[in-house]
């Protein structure tokens, strides 16, 4: 690939996928209504949200982490998009591979973290500190999961894993080759996208939105940019794994609306279990599925 | 309440104040309008009920009206929020936690105040610790009447204010800025004359260029004078009983 490609590549990627991520915040958004039986936000509101946050005009910055916490926030889900291919786009994928990305995408948490440590609101300490101990208690399984594909695929470059998959037809995909691990997957993306029941640290009832709570204006704004690729990276990602990737766009976008959907689903019928639950319910159900799905594979 | 406060004499006439210049660059006026237009169909209103109106809200947010159709979301902190919905009677002692949580939230902002106990105190006119008249104290947008309104006049006022930003209309944020010293002169006859918030809004006044002759006046002179610094608030831990721990 020619650099001028490359520069566009490194480009378009995080573009579309805000744009795809924007979507998914708007299913999130319908499908939670749709089950409490309202009509939902109208077709565009996820870019008004973001549009009318950055036209506030008070924008009260807490000092330069803060600021710095959430460009993290945002550049580690950019980065993370540049490693992940998708239809007629690798980007850094081919140097990058599953593991640089499963760093990656630890960056975000650990931004939030800074930045909301110099807000200095006990709520959102105490929230930054659940979120960190959530992360803990989804990683593991992730890293199992994450372990046992690349030891079936023989690799840990997404690119390879998606060729590997497409070579074979729908009966290579990693979910089929491996239904235990792409389960214990799953259910740590709940974890992943701080959906209920693992939204401890967001609470808004309890602890006023934690992380959040100190965030307006364009730091808010920022936050909901984010979300939109933390969306997008974790469908992008799954689908890579467990569903063969996408040849072409079209039918590429249904599986990761899909995957997307089923833990936004699961999120609005469920309450919240307190951090300790929360570490004791990953660390024994999805690593107990992962480490079987593990025995299965390296047998 | 001493002799200097009572002596302060108070202006009634409210309006806000234009700067008068209009952005002649026709992007930016477009760009303007599309912050307008975006502003209106994106209201977060802060969870922060006050008074017996606020039980019309939940229907207005559930299945059976639906606010969320019309871009209205509840938000839990007034750095967050858009709108600062007032629903019903005021008593003395809320009335500085809202004066506290307006003036943290960031503008725009809106404040609409639900009930007939906000527009002119409603059946709480006799009673001796409610505050009467929301308007003396905060910028109104828009009141809603009734007691109390039901979800359909809650959601027929909220588009009005809807209408009111996309229009350009809805400025009273500014007035708070604007006119500080009648706000001010009000909340002091009501908390005394010491009375003081963590916000510096006379700093925000110059900071937003909305300084205007009404800003300063005997009010904030008087809130000079008694102002006592911020500080932070000393985090101590104390153990009792050592032989637990
Ligand atoms: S107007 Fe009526 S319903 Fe509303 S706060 Fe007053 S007494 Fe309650």
């Amino acid at each position: 690939m020619s650099p001028g490609e490359l520069i566009i590549e490194l480009f378009l990627m995080p573009l579309v996928a805000f744009v795809v991520g924007l979507g998914m915040v708007l299913m999130y958004r319908r499908i939670g209504a749709r089950i409490q039986r309202r009509v939902g936000p109208p077709f565009f509101q996820p870019i008004y949200d973001i549009i009318k946050l950055y036209g506030k005009h008070t924008q009260i910055s807490h000092g330069l982490i803060h600021e710095i916490g959430i460009i993290m926030a945002v550049g580690g889900y950019v980065a993370a998009e540049t490693l992940l291919p998708v239809p007629g786009m690798s980007g850094l994928a081919d140097k990058g591979g599953v593991v640089t990305l499963a760093y990656v995408m630890m960056i975000p948490s650990l931004g939030l973290a800074l930045g909301v440590g110099q807000c200095a609101n006990p709520n959102g300490s105490i929230g930054i500190s659940r979120a960190l101990t959530a992360m803990l208690a989804y990683d593991i399984p992730f890293i199992l999961v994450i372990f046992g594909a690349a030891y079936v695929y023989g690799t840990t470059n997404l690119a390879d894993i998606i060729a590997i998959q497409q070579q074979q037809g729908p009966g290579g995909w990693g979910i089929v080759q491996m239904p235990l691990l792409a389960l214990a997957a799953l259910l740590s993306l709940q974890g992943i996208m701080g959906k209920q029941p693992f939204e401890i640290y967001i609470a808004p009832a309890e602890i006023a939105t934690g992380p959040m709570v100190e965030m307006s204006g364009k730091f808010m704004g920022g936050l909901f940019v984010m979300q939109c690729f933390q969306l997008y990276t974790v469908g992008v990602l799954y689908t890579t794994l467990f569903l063969g990737g996408g040849e072409y766009w079209l039918t590429f976008l249904p599986k990761i609306f899909s995957v997307v959907a089923i833990p936004m689903m699961i999120a609005f019928v469920f309450p919240r279990y307190r951090t300790e639950d929360v570490i004791r319910l990953l660390w024994k159900w999805p690593v107990l599925i992962a480490l079987t799905g593990l025995a299965v594979v390296l047998r | 309440m001493s002799n200097e406060l009572e002596n302060i004499p108070i202006r009634q006439e409210l309006e806000v104040l234009q700067s008068g210049q209009k952005r002649t660059n026709p992007l930016a006026n477009v760009f303007d309008g599309l912050v307008k237009f975006c502003r209106s169909r994106s209201m977060f209103m802060l969870h922060y009920c006050t008074g017996c109106g606020a039980i019309e809200l939940p229907p207005a947010m559930t299945s059976r009206f639906d606010m969320e159709r019309l871009g209205i979301q509840p938000m839990v902190t007034p750095r967050q929020a858009d709108i600062l919905l007032i629903t019903g009677y005021v008593s003395i002692k809320t009335l500085k936690r809202i004066i506290l949580t307006y003036e943290q939230m960031g503008s725009p902002k809106y404040v609409i105040g639900i009930c007939s106990c906000t527009v002119n105190g409603g059946m709480y006119w006799q009673s001796y610790a409610t505050a009467k008249v929301l308007r003396d104290y905060l910028p109104v947008d828009v009141y809603i009447a009734g007691c109390m309104p039901r979800p359909e006049a809650v959601i027929s006022g909220l588009r009005e204010l809807m209408e009111d930003i996309s229009s350009g209309r809805a400025e009273s944020w500014k007035k708070y800025y604007q006119h500080y010293d009648y706000y001010l002169g009000n909340q002091q006859k009501l908390f005394g004359e010491d009375w003081q918030t963590p916000t510096d809004i006379i700093a925000e006044a110059r900071h937003y260029d909305l300084m205007t002759e009404h800003t300063l006046g005997e009010h904030t002179a008087l809130l000079e004078k008694h102002q006592k610094p911020l500080e932070a608030l000393e985090m101590r831990l104390s153990v009792k009983d050592k032989q637990k721990v």
